[in-house]
């Protein structure tokens, strides 16, 4: 009996427990909203998610920490603001679903993302700060050319990219068989072991590729899907950071910081 | 006032009761569930995802349960031999073996069996593809529990059994396989079970092997969707297909359990 009503009174206690819990956890910490009212999920910081890696538009570099083009940019929005940019990796469907910024997950996500009709419907775009192609790459000497040599063979993609939503497209039309992987090394990998026989991604990122690898890969072709890239902020959520995040844009591409970023990632000068 | 013992318990007994109720009415009134519901319960959506959710996603998700299954069920069996064996260099290599495949996550497994094989034999490939390396990979780590599983199994069938096989001069071999492990494995049916049900989860890791569309599972087939559709309603679906293959499966566990206590 004694064992009985010990073991009662512990349910007791962890239902209670239970119970403060839910009550103590029902509102979420602030952050903080700056006097120009912009909100930020964390005092202090400007959070930031993407999905790594992605060079040379975020990766990590030697040390750990994370560098490209997207995180310079995303840096002069945060000295604007007065605080630091901190980068949250989380896989890509979370950014591109807008669900990690309505969850108060980060304030933006920078992820090297395409503006799409689709996504405009759950996030807020910032203008274009990006023109890209998706473009082909295959092992150096493959008698690739287009899509249209690849019929019955296995194209590799990233999962949740407009890369594959290109290829998907093209997939029955062509007789493409897609794989997928969940992130972009995956893919490379797979590419190099002979497990897919073309990839289908972001220009850029294979041009970056190609520099690591000397002579190994080559661009067999390219699609100008009329890209473009833009950072985002949660839907209706932040118009005032959305419009920091325009602002420092203009500004960069107005006093050339913009054309010395574009240089140092990407490589040549944009076309103005 | 002093209650009696009988009042205090019914007391606390109510008190439980109310606790519960209180915290089940925080979390559906603090619940938004019109976001919830547009965000996770859009028919239309759910329509779309069959039948192709059954015919192609479950199907697949329960032929890699099953091969990885089968080749952890025969690796298994090896290895609680090995570690039952006389021959020492044999118990030593299946306890490295158990020890490090049940410290290691299934993820990291999965991921060297598919690209580091192929990495370091490129003139040959995993026969089955996706199928033939989840097989392996999560068979790997699954043989590892599997083993710890059947080895307690064997030793809990009575020494006498093979004691009495023996002195009617049967082999020891002989009397293992006839005698012993056949009793062994009704013993680890209902803990084998679960591990069934565990792999059915675990299939879901397929994706970092990368697949096609006609070796998605549910879990990628789910994800794949919600990036088509910008909704959550396709996690959800996943989520309930699995339960199909799971429930039904513990249900089966208890019964057999149930049937195990009654024999004994």
């Amino acid at each position: 009996m004694k064992v009985r009503s010990a073991v009662r009174r512990t349910g007791l206690v962890v239902a209670i427990a239970a119970l403060a819990m839910s009550a103590g956890c029902a509102k979420k910490e602030q952050g903080e909203v700056q006097a120009d009212g912009v909100k930020l999920v964390e005092k202090g910081k400007l959070t930031v998610c993407t999905h790594l890696p992605y060079a040379p538009f975020q990766s990590k570099d030697a040390s750990g920490k994370v560098i490209g083009f997207d995180v310079e940019l995303m840096d002069l929005v945060a000295k604007d603001l007065g605080v630091e940019q901190t980068i949250i990796d989380t896989p890509f469907e979370g950014i591109k679903s807008g669900q990690d910024l309505n969850a108060g997950k980060c304030d933006a996500a920078a992820a090297g993302m395409t503006i799409t009709e689709e996504r405009k419907k759950v996030m807020d775009f910032s203008a274009p700060y990006f023109d890209a192609t998706q473009a082909l790459l295959v092992k150096t000497g493959k008698p690739y050319k287009s899509l249209d040599d690849l019929k019955g063979k296995k194209l590799g993609v990233q999962a949740a990219t407009t890369g594959r939503d290109y290829a998907k497209k093209y997939a029955d039309e062509k007789g493409l068989q897609l794989v997928e992987f969940e992130d972009l090394a995956a893919e490379q990998q797979a590419l190099a072991n002979g497990q897919i026989e073309a990839a289908i991604n972001d220009l850029p990122v294979w041009t970056e590729y190609i520099k690591e690898h000397q002579g190994g890969f080559e661009v067999a072709a390219e699609f100008d899907t009329g890209e473009q890239y833009g950072f985002s902020v949660k839907k209706d959520g932040n118009p005032e950071l959305l419009k920091k995040i325009n602002d420092a844009l203009a500004k960069a591409k107005q006093d050339g910081t913009y054309d010395t970023i574009y240089a140092k990632w990407i490589g040549k000068k944009p076309n103005a | 006032m002093k209650l009696r013992r009988r009042q205090r318990e019914r007391l606390s007994l109510w008190l439980q009761y109310l606790a519960f109720v209180a915290v089940i009415a925080v979390v559906v009134l603090a619940a938004d569930w019109g976001r919830l519901r547009e965000a996770f319960f859009r028919v239309d959506i759910i329509e779309s995802m069959f039948p192709t959710v059954i015919t192609v996603a479950l199907r697949n998700t329960i032929l890699y349960t099953l091969g990885a299954f089968a080749f952890g069920l025969v690796f298994g069996t090896i290895l609680a031999l090995m570690r039952l064996s006389r021959v020492a260099p044999y118990r030593w290599v299946a306890t490295a073996y158990i020890e490090l495949f049940r410290g290691l996550p299934a993820l990291l497994v999965l991921f060297l069996v598919g690209y580091g094989i192929p990495i370091a034999f490129p003139e040959r490939e995993i026969p089955g593809g996706v199928f033939g390396s989840i097989s392996i990979g999560l068979g790997l780590t699954a043989a590892a529990y599997m083993a710890e599983t059947i080895r307690a199994g064997i030793q809990a069938v009575p020494k006498g059994q093979m004691e009495a096989a023996r002195t009617l001069g049967m082999s020891h071999f002989t009397a293992m396989r006839t005698i012993v492990i056949p009793q062994a494995f009704r013993i680890v049916i209902p803990p084998l079970t679960n591990e069934l049900i565990l792999l059915t989860k675990d299939s879901s890791l397929a994706y970092v092997l990368g697949v096609t569309a006609q070796t998605i599972e549910v879990t990628k087939f789910g994800r794949d969707t919600l990036n088509d559709r910008v909704n959550a309603t396709p996690l959800l679906v996943a989520g309930l297909t699995y339960l199909i293959i799971t429930l039904p499966l513990s249900q089966l566990v208890r019964r057999l359990e149930l049937r195990y206590a009654k024999a004994r």
